[in-house]
């Protein structure tokens, strides 16, 4: 029998509101230690309020934001919980099982399952996503995209109808890195 | 998790199986649609998708193009066939799509290869409704099974509401009559009908194991049916071996490859058996 349970609430754990003054903004991702990724269109000013699985609030300090890459860092020490774990970039196969989670609609820890519809730009010439055959709504971006192990394969930034769009890991990689992280 | 992982794996795998078979084609001005290597030389794609007649640019699997001829295509079913010169591309695995049931995983595949998911939501004659996501350039493609043994040529193109299949089944059979014919002849009698209830006297003294059957309310002059003598308030029990009960049997019955076949009409006329010689025959292509 095949169960999604347990690896929904293993992503659950690593996946944050991203709120501003009560407000949610948007998800985020515990990763790498110490910090959450989100997207740069969900943080708009340096502090943030993040709160965890465990019910906690902490504030998120603004390490890095890239519009154009739509992705942005946030410094949160002492979470005391283990951060999400990439997926090999190679280990994306078109028609793989994935589920994203985040809080489509302020839905908290919404879970929505689907396949890897295809990998690359939407528009010749364009940036390369993980497109995924999978529903988005208001309040997943910045949230996991993430395989059947529980592997993070992408970050959603948002949906093109029924097809989800995330920045692939190594775009997240390439942005800690440069951030000094 | 390991179910989850091995079922992930397999549907990859599926993708990957398939795709090798698909083609892109470029039918139209703006989006372009998929195919599928069906048979040696031959691709299949959705009739919808292709606005030229004669030539067609489609794309193999590892991104060549190359030009296809139109072999044939028939606006009912929503199939073209095109000719195409690539012999070391693959072609699909087709399954026997009578063993497509409601609730099977299904993927659709366009070319790229992109992929989605989802189930067979109910199995009609001649058509499987999807609960899945044809995205644009989705039709002509393959609809595979979790094996990646191609099942269906989805098509978008004939209904809003509905992402729809045609099963593999009716796709062979709709190639057999375009490679051969290039179009697809109607099969018609030149008869009105409705269902009628056989009375229980009447069936009890013919041995009738038919509670209904049908009754003719029109003859189309010079049709078929009137050639045959068939004559309104007769009541058509069976063609052939087929019962006919209601006036879907009597179309089901008449598909493309009966034309020009010669059969027995059993009819009741004034309460009395008599048998027909009906050839069936073509129905006249309508002129603009």
């Amino acid at each position: 029998m095949i169960d999604i349970t347990g690896l929904a609430e293993h992503l659950r754990r690593v996946t944050v509101e991203v709120t501003d003054a009560g407000e949610l903004l948007g998800s985020g991702v515990l990763w790498p230690p110490g910090c959450v990724v989100t997207n740069a269109h969900v943080v708009r000013r340096p502090q943030v309020t993040l709160r965890l699985i465990d019910g906690r609030s902490l504030e998120g300090h603004l390490v890095a934001r890239d519009a154009d890459a739509d992705l942005a860092l946030l410094s949160v020490p002492g979470t005391g919980i283990p951060a999400a774990t990439l997926a090999g970039p190679d280990e994306v196969r078109i028609g793989s099982f994935v589920v994203a989670v985040g809080h489509p609609l302020g839905v908290r820890g919404a879970l929505t399952a689907g396949i890897v519809c295809a990998i690359g730009p939407i528009v010749p010439g364009g940036r390369s996503w993980i497109q995924a055959d999978l529903r988005l709504a208001p309040g997943n971006s910045g949230g996991p995209l993430a395989d059947a192990g529980g592997y993070l394969v992408g970050l959603n930034a948002r949906a093109a109808g029924p097809l989800a769009l995330a920045v692939p890991t190594g775009q997240l990689t390439r942005f800690v890195r440069a951030a000094g992280v | 998790m390991d179910g989850l992982l091995s079922l992930s794996n397999d549907l990859a795998t599926a993708v990957e199986r398939a795709s090798r078979s698909v083609f892109g084609v470029s039918g139209r001005a703006r989006l372009g649609s998929t195919g599928v290597h069906w048979r040696p030389g031959l691709v299949v794609t959705a009739d919808h998708t292709v606005h030229v007649d004669e030539e067609v640019t489609v794309t193999r699997p590892d991104g060549r193009a190359l030009t296809a001829t139109v072999a044939g295509r028939d606006p009912t079913i929503d199939i073209a066939v095109l000719k195409v010169d690539a012999p070391d591309v693959p072609m699909a695995e087709v399954a026997n799509s009578d063993a497509v049931r409601v609730g099977h995983i299904v993927l659709a595949l366009g070319a790229g290869p992109r992929a989605s998911w989802g189930v067979v939501s109910s199995v009609g004659g001649e058509v499987l409704h999807l609960d899945l996501t044809l995205y644009p350039g989705f039709s002509g493609g393959p609809l595979v099974d979790a094996q990646g043994r191609v099942v269906g040529i989805n098509t978008s193109g004939t209904s809003r509401h509905w992402q729809l299949a045609i099963p593999a089944a009716a796709v062979n059979r709709a190639v057999d009559e375009l490679v051969r014919r290039g179009r697809i002849p109607r099969a018609y009698l030149g008869v009105s009908t409705q269902p009628v209830r056989v009375p229980e006297a009447l069936r009890q003294r013919l041995n009738l194991d038919q509670q209904t059957a049908v009754i003719v309310v029109e003859v189309q002059p010079g049709s078929p049916a009137a050639a045959a003598g068939l004559s309104i308030g007769d009541v058509l029990v069976s063609l052939g071996a087929t019962r006919i009960t209601d006036p879907t049997d009597l179309k089901a019955m008449l598909r493309p490859d009966r034309v020009g076949e010669s059969i027995t009409a059993s009819v009741l006329r004034g309460g009395e058996p008599r048998d027909l010689q009906v050839t069936v025959g073509e129905r006249p292509r309508r002129t603009k």
